[in-house]
């Protein structure tokens, strides 16, 4: 707002002073916002890491008991093991709150199944069918448990992101502009009220001679 | 052995032990640990393999190339044996090799439940029992799972499927009808054997080794299950565990004691001293390879006690299987980039 449209008028003052009380509660509000999300997502942070580790690892686990299930078994022996899944893991997608930000809360079916629910005979396979399964099983698990954390992160940094945006306008433009534009009606004010003064001296000094 | 051996039977079982001493040696399978996936399909492709190889080079390469060669090669000497074995040990071994019709049927019913093209569904067939590659074809070309069940009329497993089947269908998991197709497989082989005819007594005995060394593996393997089971559906009767036995061995939890359960219940020297070693933890894999390696030296053990009978055949029929197997982990092991000692542990030399 560039100072030469700002009318010089007592009600502008008044307004301009609510506007910089209101942007100052908005500016502490928001401050304590970030600070909150940074908290909460520091917190989360730690999880995400040990989360990501685990994946990696399992996802690691997975790969090589692949390797042997198809070493041991044979391309035949997995695909026919394979084609005895009869069902893939639901999703539900719930949500909740943290300071304002809606982070996904995911809810998987049973993944981890027992030896009779995979769907493949006992009898007519071997353990590392087995092995190769549960494998899976907890690398899938796992990657449930990391889309709802990795997922909330991303959420997080993004409000973190916009909100320290609001704080960063609000305390090195909006407030400061809001404050000269004050600054500048109470001079204008102070010298239209100086000047109306020494015009009244002059009129009654011009009278009394 | 009887005193009177005919001489047909003399004849299979000098083949088969000609057949068994043409089976690569274990220095074989350690230089192909040194070798890539090319060499080893070109070391195969010298060896009795070279037919499928030289058939197949034009439509698979590489990994696929070797597997689907190997799997034809066995479905073709498993075939070849069924033809030139007489009387009843034809009849055993044609009994003995109907375990690939039940995988070959269950592969079929899987792959079209999970709506796999037949061509897919065809690559993964070994048609090494009675049912035949013409006969897969048949069961591939048909639509619906209902049709080709009524296909299997025939069949000596037709009445599980008929009777498990609907089950199966409805909740689309096929593991209980599986184990009961074995289950029943099992107690056919042993009506058969224990009909009185020439033999029986032998191929009895193998069966018995085979149930017994099936059912500790089966116990084996749930104790790594974390979740409860059920194990009755998992026990195959005849061997030397009753009902009873198998679902207090599966409820022990301490592992020294349900070795010594085991042991207490079967009595086989070498599974014995094999138990001993098993009570320092190891893994599952390698208790179930351990447990194979003693069946087959207790099978080696028993052809050579019989050297004219159904033994010398199962041996051949077992050690061709685990060539196969061999093969296929080394070049499969090679293609994963999987270390040379590893691979070698999953081998069964």
């Amino acid at each position: 707002m560039a100072l030469r449209d700002i009318k010089p008028t007592r009600s502008e003052l008044i307004n301009l002073k609510r506007k910089i009380q209101l942007s100052e509660r908005g500016y502490k509000i928001l401050k304590m916002k970030r600070d909150g999300l940074i908290l909460e997502f520091f917190k989360i942070l730690k999880n995400a890491k040990d989360t990501r580790g685990d994946l990696l690892s399992k996802y690691a686990t997975a790969v090589e008991m692949m390797a042997v299930a198809n070493t041991v078994e044979g391309a035949i022996g997995v695909k026919s093991a394979a084609f005895s899944v009869k069902e893939v893991p639901q999703i539900t997608l719930k949500s909740k709150n943290i300071m304002g930000v809606v982070v996904p809360q995911i809810e998987s079916s049973k993944v981890k199944k027992s030896l009779v629910d995979r769907g493949y005979g006992v009898l007519g396979t071997s353990t590392v069918i087995d092995e190769t399964a549960s494998a899976f099983e907890d690398l899938v698990e796992s990657i449930i448990e990391s889309a709802e954390i990795e997922t909330t992160m991303k959420r997080l940094l993004d409000e973190i992101e916009k909100t320290k945006r609001r704080v960063n306008a609000l305390e090195y433009k909006v407030i400061p502009e809001l404050t000269a534009a004050r600054d500048f009606i109470k001079m204008r004010l102070d010298e239209m009220e100086r000047e109306e003064l020494f015009r009244m001296k002059k009129i009654k000094s011009r009278n009394t001679a | 052995m009887g005193v009177n051996i005919s001489a047909p039977y003399i004849y299979v079982c000098t083949r088969m032990r000609m057949r068994k001493a043409k089976l690569l040696p274990r220095e074989e399978y350690q230089r192909m640990l040194n070798m890539s996936v090319s060499e080893i399909t070109r070391i195969i492709g010298e060896t009795e393999y070279k037919q499928e190889i030289d058939e197949l080079g034009t439509i698979f390469k590489g990994i696929d190339l070797i597997e689907v060669a190997l799997s034809w090669n066995l479905a073709k000497e498993y075939q070849k044996i069924q033809e030139i074995t007489p009387g009843n040990l034809k009849q055993f071994t044609q009994v003995y090799l109907r375990r690939w019709d039940i995988q070959n049927v269950l592969t079929i019913l899987r792959g079209k439940m999970q709506g796999e093209k037949p061509g897919k569904i065809k690559e993964i067939l070994i048609p090494a029992g009675s049912l035949d590659k013409v006969i897969l074809d048949r069961m591939l070309s048909e639509e619906s799972s209902d049709r080709i069940i009524e296909m299997l009329k025939t069949h000596r497993m037709y009445p599980v499927l008929a009777r498990e089947y609907p089950a199966a269908k409805e909740s689309g998991s096929f593991s209980h009808m599986e184990n009961e197709l074995y289950k029943h497989l099992y107690a056919n082989i042993i009506a058969g054997a224990k009909a009185s005819v020439k033999g029986g007594a032998s191929f009895l005995a193998y069966i018995q080794l085979d149930i017994d060394i099936k059912n500790v593996k089966t116990l084996f393997r749930l104790r790594e299950d974390d979740l409860e089971e059920d194990a009755r559906d998992m026990f195959i009767p005849g061997g030397s565990l009753s009902l009873l036995n198998f679902t207090s061995l599966n409820n022990i939890k301490d592992l020294n004691e349900f070795i010594d359960m085991i042991r207490a219940n079967i009595r086989n020297d070498t599974l014995h001293s094999l138990l001993d070693e098993l009570k320092g933890n190891k893994s599952s894999h390698d208790i179930e390879a351990r447990l194979t390696r003693v069946q087959l030296e207790q099978m080696e053990k028993m052809s050579k006690r019989n050297p004219f009978s159904i033994h010398p055949i199962l041996v051949y029929l077992e050690k061709k299987k685990y060539e196969v197997f061999n093969l296929r982990a080394i070049a499969r092991g090679k293609e994963s980039r999987l270390p040379a000692d590893k691979i070698m542990k999953y081998l069964v030399i």
